[in-house]
């Protein structure tokens, strides 16, 4: 297939201790983590971070393989980036300490994403759901839904690999009729994909009607009332969690 | 359950009404078949018996009580229902968190949770898979899934939509044995259904039929046999004859234990010598390093002739023919297309694709043009094809899908999904390929659209075209092909004429799932050896006479 080496932060199970982590734990630590790598100045700091990041894999259980390869997306933005510094270098004139500043930046922003991609990797896309809609629960005061996208956000990850396929179809079945889809200027590359896309869009708008129907047929009418199978419960393991990617950013501010 | 006269339209003066004063009732622990053409109103039934629609007229009773003034966690608890694409129907990514859905939304404690869970894993045979993830499931696992996450609900009545439509023929007999299982314990099932399966209709205790909004017949599944093809159904191979043979007094299998096969059922060698369209050898294809697709696959298809290539999910069909128009690219082995190495990259890779037209399964999800014409026109143009020449393209496509001219400038999206099917089959026609490739090209159609691709293919091929299928349904591969290849995991398992290949058929195809005539014979050869293995209906019912 061509698109289905690219993993949009499918989860991943494999029973480890990051999977069991409460999902409000992991939401917590991450964004600890990612406040505290930020503003990272030099490789020496970034490398303590790049420990941490080593150390959560392992823990996880999840391959470097799979990491790196549902971090694909991330590299283009990461080669952008990098194009784009070393483009500002070469005008600001002092090429050797920009070339290193764009170096820098992008070797950052790649740890930065590597975290960020671990939380659905260890994290069912509803358990996820379940944590954000704790997590923003007290804004519904405000009269923010955060049941609504919270779920939304769930299904969408749910449902990424199944329109991955349906695009790697319809792409397949529109070269088949001779499609160029990899040819031409830019603005014929966008139309070419029109055939591809109008399908695809089709599909989704298809499928969402669908799912919200069977969903309707199994009772659900918002978050109201829902209890849980496996309720969040917040252990030791949890806030035992939080305190060390607390303190390794708190440290990191010290300095 | 009770349904009073209930009608619905969804935009009456536009398309008139999708159910007219429909009316019937349903006995506690019944199982009723509600049968229907496509467009005979079966899936807006099927909405408005599960309180999803509310009707313009009527209602729809359980135990006395209207669904739509019931609470509606009540009535969740009450009926479960079951659609036909699983995929749509899960809603989490681990099977025990998507079977646990209802019984959450529905507030219970989690233990009862649980408890609810494992007992709907256990009456959907699920047991094993408790902990897999739903992307790990086979397509009738899924469904299983989905039946089991309607269970959960703890409900009285299931409705269940074409539960088995798009699952291949083993995991159809097995869904239907736990069907029938459930309905045993007392499970009251609705099932909407556009055709009649040998396998399960002794099941059902009733038959309704339901044709463009009205029922229009009723009556027990017995009565319905001698019915069936007065109201527009195809009786299944097996009740035509069993018809015959009571008719005659023959008793089977036992009457043709001394029975030679009469010399007029011979099957020839072919006397043509075609020639060889695509030549391909020790074809090896993995998606990466461990899972292999194809292995070492060799095979040989004839020019002009129609091939059915069969097997089960996942021994490489749709991989091994989209290696045929260098969708897939060789990793290792050869192609030879007309004697040449099969291009691989550049532009006689758009010169191929013009040659050998591919249609995917469910074709008519890639439509995108405005009109019937722009989407016809597609292809050719992208072949090259200018003025005159785009338009004859584009009429002989439309002819050929024996589609008429003012489908032309209709939009493909307001179309039905089977003249969908036609126009896309017709876009890929167009450029007039000398090869055609169908995928599933019948899934999901009713008999007179499945007739209708049938006998286009037919007369594709008589016009010289070499003609691929893949298929689940071994009856059609049979009864319709030149020839027959069988996959099992990437590899050939057999290639040849129907009759040549039956005894391996035999050997990969769990009986149940036979065709009919196919099951039949066999039964016969295993008390007398000197039986042939038929598969045509005709042949069949020729031993008859002789007896």
């Amino acid at each position: 297939m061509f698109l289905s080496n690219i993993n949009l932060g499918q989860y991943v199970p494999t029973g480890s201790v990051i999977h069991k982590l409460d999902p409000r734990a992991k939401l917590f630590s991450l964004i600890f983590i990612i406040t505290a790598v930020f503003p990272a100045k030099d490789f020496f700091q970034l490398s303590f971070w790049l420990a941490a990041l080593c150390a959560v894999v392992f823990l996880s259980k999840i391959s470097w393989k799979i990491l790196l390869r549902a971090a694909r997306p991330v590299f283009f933005l990461v080669a952008f980036t990098f194009i784009f510094n070393l483009a500002a270098a070469y005008f600001s004139g002092d090429i050797l300490t920009a070339s290193y500043r764009a170096v820098f930046t992008s070797a950052r922003l790649i740890v930065l994403m590597m975290f960020a991609i671990m939380l659905p990797l260890t994290t069912a896309p509803l358990e996820l759901a379940d944590g954000l809609d704790a997590l923003l629960g007290p804004f519904e005061s405000f009269g923010f839904p955060a049941h609504e996208c919270s779920m939304m956000i769930g299904m969408a990850l749910r449902f990424i690999p199944l329109l991955m396929q349906e695009t790697d179809k319809i792409m397949r079945a529109q070269l088949s009729r001779g499609a160029r889809l990899d040819q031409g200027n830019l603005f014929q590359r966008v139309t070419a994909f029109f055939p591809v896309l109008i399908p695809l869009f089709i599909i989704i708008f298809r499928r969402a009607d669908e799912i919200a129907v069977a969903m309707e047929a199994r009772g659900y009418e918002g978050g109201k009332g829902r209890t849980r199978r496996k309720p969040l419960a917040w252990n030791f393991k949890d806030t035992a969690a939080v305190i060390i990617s607390g303190f390794a950013a708190g440290i990191f501010f010290a300095l | 359950m009770e349904v009073r006269s209930v009608s619905f339209s969804y935009n009456e003066k536009l398309t008139g009404r999708a159910l007219n004063s429909v009316s019937f009732f349903v006995d506690k622990g019944e199982r009723i078949a509600i049968l229907g053409h496509n467009g005979s109103g079966k899936s807006t039934l099927t909405k408005i018996l599960g309180g999803l629609a509310e009707p313009d007229e009527g209602s729809c009773l359980i135990e006395g009580v209207d669904i739509n003034k019931m609470k509606f966690r009540d009535l969740r608890s009450k009926i479960g229902m079951v659609f036909q694409d699983p995929e749509n129907q899960i809603v989490a990514a681990m099977v025990e968190d998507d079977i646990a859905f209802a019984p959450e939304n529905q507030g219970l404690p989690s233990e009862e949770i649980q408890r609810r869970v494992d007992t709907a894993l256990a009456a959907a045979d699920l047991l094993h898979k408790k902990d897999s993830s739903v992307a790990a499931l086979s397509g009738g696992e899924k469904q299983r899934v989905a039946l089991a996450g309607a269970l959960a609900a703890d409900v009285e009545c299931l409705i269940l939509d074409e539960p088995t439509a798009m699952l291949d023929p083993k995991s159809r007999l097995r869904v239907e044995k736990i069907l029938r299982r459930i309905h045993s314990e007392g499970m009251t099932i609705l099932q909407i259904t556009h055709q009649i399966e040998a396998e399960n209709f002794d099941d059902f205790d009733r038959v309704l039929v339901l044709s463009k909004g009205g029922i229009i017949w009723s009556g027990t599944t017995s009565e319905f046999w001698g019915k069936a093809e007065e109201l527009g159904f195809e009786l299944p191979d097996e009740f035509k004859i069993k018809k015959i043979l009571d008719e005659k007094k023959i008793n089977f299998p036992n009457d043709f234990a001394n029975f030679s096969a009469p010399s007029t059922i011979s099957y020839s060698e072919q006397e043509n010598e075609y020639e060889k369209k695509f030549k391909i050898k020790n074809l090896s294809f993995g998606y990466d390093e461990k899972i292999f697709a194809l292995k070492n696959l060799s095979a040989e298809i004839f020019s002009g002739q129609w091939l059915s290539i069969i097997g089960h999910t996942g021994s490489g069909k749709s991989t091994l023919v989209q290696h045929l128009n260098a969708l897939y690219k060789i990793q290792s082995g050869e192609i030879f297309f007309d004697g040449e190495k099969l291009p691989q990259k550049g532009e006689e890779v758009h010169r191929l694709r013009q040659r050998v037209g591919l249609v995917f399964q469910h074709p008519e999800d890639q439509l995108f043009s405005a009109t019937v014409r722009e989407e016809i026109a597609f292809a050719p143009k992208n072949a090259g094809f200018k003025m005159q020449e785009l338009e004859d393209a584009v009429l002989y496509g439309l002819e050929c899908a024996g589609l008429d001219k003012n489908f032309l400038e209709r939009n493909p999206l307001a179309l039905s999904g089977g003249e969908r099917r036609l126009v896309a089959i017709a876009s890929v026609l167009a450029t007039k390929p000398e090869c055609v490739v169908l995928d599933e090209p019948l899934a999901g159609l009713d008999a007179s659209y499945q007739k209708k691709i049938l006998a286009m293919l037919g007369q594709l091929r008589d016009s010289g075209k070499t003609v691929i299928t893949i298929t689940h349904d071994l009856d059609t591969a049979l009864k319709y092909s030149d020839r027959i290849l069988i996959l099992r995991n990437g590899e050939t398992v057999r290639e040849g004429a129907p009759f040549e290949v039956l005894e391996e058929i035999m050997n990969f195809i769990e009986p149940e799932a036979l065709p009919d005539v196919l099951r039949m014979s066999a039964e016969i050869r295993k008390i007398n050896k000197n039986f042939p293995l038929l598969y045509d209906f005709q042949d069949f019912v020729k031993c008859f006479s002789q007896i």
